[in-house]
């Protein structure tokens, strides 16, 4: 060992009761936390205030102060040394030499202002007098705590704990008490599984809300006085979906829904399963890092933006070409904006599949001298079969839910005669259940039109269950297989 | 042994060229990426073509203004805030429930009945059309708690989108978890720390970066996301908000970027239509941004694993 080595661990060696000092970038990372959660704890006060209508006494200001104490106190109680307790007035520098008490005071004012004017600046009224502040104590911290890192000056009560870590001597043998876990911590950790625990609640309460509300709504339609079941198949020339003069004809919607699906997967299931063959079996590394995310930003398009496009260039510049009389708005071009919105999905369900393919049995295939299409048609093809299949159910499930593009490209919002040609105008499910939502203050007065819409919702939730129950159940025998 | 010469090498190469069949297959695969590929390139094309009266006229213009009946002054100001009202809402809530509860499941509830349950609803719930939360919405937020939500409010749409990312976090965060190797976990038992300390400082710093990639995705879709906050009742007309405060407006009419590109196309697409494509630029930039940090954070955390 160097005799400078030696002499630097001496002097940064910690004496007997000194507090070890995090790094800078934890001391960063603390007080930017700190800030996080103080102005959340904050706005949450406000949030309250505001949707209680003001509470009653203390003001806004006073509030802030109280939360200022409590949270201090909080940094109090959880230090692990009495010393550690003041280390957030009293160390000043990297040393720790202690300040004097007059700048102690100043700091924890300054402190608590900074971090108390920070969240208030958004929400209180006169908010040219905290700007006033907030600038008057960010000058004096400033000033007081030259040439110290600048997080450092408004971290405030987080430091304690960072701070106050005791250096504690570990020499001599391992003793059992040293083993065992001390009282606040174990306090924290059952804490925070119990936290955890109702984190996980919130699924099952989705869950439940979700299924009872669509439930129940559909009940009130179905059990309605004005609702008999021949209103849900209207036979006649009017045959069509017209909730506000109450002709709830589901086949009309049927009709539009399986269109678009099918229109959908006769699109996205080729193209998909075709990109994910190339991108599992042919594509070099280098050609798959640069195509995979392009068809990740394809997934992430917003299907209103696919929606204007089915509109603006599918309807006008492609289907123009093979259709003569076709208009703006159609079954056919909905469904091929479906389609290209479900290349991704199909495309990167099929490719797991065929990814999840083992080695061997590919090289087991090319030992035996097969092409490249034998391996890839008949040995990968069928192993990832039922995986496959699965995205292409996820695939229909997906396109079945998909309600903008439909709604912006089908026309017919309002409501549709029955129509079996796609060419023409045309509703889904979601189509219509999404030009009932955008008119629900119009149709929640008019007799049982508004429930006609949970009605939908039950169908179309039910459909959706059954074919992602039934590509879960897939997918799980195909991951036992391998 | 046959000894590899150039001769054969050559004959190998000649026999691969002659496999008219693999190659007719191979082109399909090609022209199926191209497929896919040439709708996403229509597709922008598209969007920038049609909003070139704008983006060329007024690009800063139409950013910045309010709803309007005049469709040169219309802008999609209201629909950026409400965007990111909704986004931040949504993030607000999901984040922690959605987090926690992968947590919990990942670490605690073990093969429990309680956990196996919620994985299935869970699972479920990523499947369930966008639309039928906005029934969830409509029902509980906005007509039972209309009282705290002010009814069809920006808060009612951001927890409507919290339900629907809520599932996509826990999975996103279960897979980020169950990546991270035990003998992590198990060194950070034996060195005596508490479930609670293993997870604070080894299994989240190790899954953050998945953790991350996930919750931009489910932030990119609950920007996206109409059908939802149609239903929840987005005004897709005009709409002023006058002199309101920032938290009165939590509770008053609000609309989103996707639900101004929705009411634009129901217009006449002559005048209108560049609106709405001008409008679809916006939240094609602000959706492919987020998803290239979220592939850019998973390529880095890639390059970690191999290391």
């Amino acid at each position: 060992m160097s005799p400078e080595l030696e002499v630097e661990l001496k002097r940064s060696a910690p004496a007997p009761g000194a507090m070890a000092i995090p790094s800078l970038s934890r001391r960063g990372w603390n007080a930017a936390l700190e800030i996080a959660l103080y102005c959340f704890i904050t706005m949450l006060v406000a949030i309250v205030e505001f949707y209680a209508g003001g509470f009653p006494g203390p003001s806004n200001w006073l509030i802030g102060l109280v939360i200022y104490a409590l949270w201090s106190l909080n940094a109090f109680r959880r230090s692990t040394t009495p010393s550690a307790a003041f280390v957030q007035l009293a160390v000043v520098d990297e040393s720790n030499v202690a300040a004097s008490f007059g700048r102690m005071v100043l700091r924890t004012v300054a402190r608590g202002t900074v971090l108390y004017a920070l969240p208030i600046l958004v929400f209180a009224n006169n908010q040219i007098v905290w700007i006033a502040m907030f600038a008057a104590a960010a000058a004096s911290v400033a000033f007081m705590e030259r040439g110290r890192a600048p997080w450092d000056l408004i971290a405030g009560t987080t430091m304690v704990e960072s701070y106050g870590s005791e250096a504690t001597e570990s020499t001599g043998p391992l003793r059992l008490s040293d083993l065992r876990v001390d009282g606040l911590r174990q306090r924290q950790n059952q804490r925070a599984a119990r936290m955890l625990q109702f984190a996980g609640w919130g699924a099952i309460i989705v869950s439940l809300l979700i299924v009872w509300v669509v439930a129940s709504e559909a009940f009130t339609f179905i059990t309605d006085d004005d609702f008999s079941w021949s209103l849900l198949n209207v036979e006649g020339d009017r045959r069509g979906w017209f909730p506000r003069r109450n002709f709830y004809d589901i086949p009309t919607l049927l009709v539009g829904t399986l269109w678009v699906t099918g229109i959908a997967m006769v699109i996205a299931g080729p193209v998909g399963l075709g990109a994910a063959i190339y991108l599992s079996e042919y594509a070099k590394p280098k050609v798959r890092r640069i195509v995979k995310p392009v068809i990740e930003t394809l997934a992430s398009v917003p299907s209103v933006v696919i929606g204007m496009f089915a509109i603006f260039f599918i309807s006008p510049s492609v289907l123009t070409l093979f259709f003569d009389d076709i208009g703006s708005f159609s079954v056919l071009a909905a469904g091929i904006g479906v389609g290209i919105l479900t290349i991704p999905l199909v495309a990167s369900i099929s490719e797991d599949a065929l990814r999840a393919v083992p080695m061997e049995l590919r090289q087991a295939a090319y030992g035996l001298g097969s092409r490249k299409i034998t391996v890839a048609l008949r040995v990968v093809f069928p192993a990832a079969l039922s995986g496959i299949s699965a995205a292409f159910i996820v695939g229909i499930s997906r396109a079945i839910g998909e309600t903008m593009v439909v709604a912006i490209a089908a026309g017919g919002s309002g409501g549709t005669l029955f129509e079996l040609n796609p060419t023409e105008d045309g509703q889904t499910i979601t189509a219509a259940m999404a030009s009932l939502g955008a008119g629900t203050d119009q149709v929640a007065g008019s007799g049982i039109a508004f429930q006609s819409l949970y009605f939908l919702g039950a169908m179309l939730f039910l459909i959706t269950l059954i074919l992602n129950v039934f590509s879960d159940a897939i997918v799980r025998r195909f991951r036992e297989a391998y | 042994m046959v000894a590899i010469t150039t001769e054969l090498r050559d004959q190998l190469r000649l026999r691969r060229s002659a496999d008219t069949s693999g190659q007719i297959f191979r082109g399909l695969l090609m022209l199926a990426l191209l497929v896919a590929f040439a709708s996403l390139l229509a597709m922008i094309l598209t969007a920038l073509t049609r909003s070139w009266p704008i983006l060329s006229d007024r690009p800063l213009d139409f950013l910045f203004s309010n709803t309007s009946q005049n469709p040169d002054e219309a802008g999609v100001f209201q629909g950026i805030k409400g965007s990111v009202m909704l986004a931040a809402i949504s993030s607000l809530v999901a984040f922690p429930v959605g987090i926690g509860g992968a947590i919990y499941l990942e670490e605690y509830a073990g093969d429990s009945r309680f956990s196996r349950l919620v994985q299935v609803l869970v699972r479920n719930l990523a499947g369930v059309p966008s639309i039928v939360y906005g029934l969830l919405g409509l029902a509980i937020f906005v007509q039972n708690l209309g009282g705290i939500t002010g009814g069809r409010s920006v808060i009612s749409g951001g927890l409507t989108l919290a339900c629907l990312v809520l599932p996509v976090v826990i999975i996103t965060t279960q897979e980020a978890i169950r990546a991270v190797p035990s003998e992590l976990r198990q060194a950070g038992y034996g060195i005596g720390a508490t479930q609670w300390e293993v997870i604070r400082s080894v299994v989240l710093p190790s899954a953050a970066p998945g953790i991350l990639t996930g919750t931009v995705l489910s932030v990119a879709r609950a920007v996206g996301e109409a059908a939802p906050i149609l239903v929840v009742g987005a005004v897709s007309g005009f709409f002023q908000t006058g002199t309101l405060s920032f938290l009165e407006q939590t509770q008053s009419f609000f609309t989103a970027l996707p639900m101004q590109i929705f009411a634009f196309t129901k217009q006449p697409a002559q005048t209108w239509g560049a609106h709405a494509a001008g409008a679809s630029v916006a939240i094609l930039l602000v959706v492919v941004a987020l998803n290239s940090v979220a592939i850019w954070m998973r390529a880095r955390l890639d390059q970690k694993l191999r290391k």
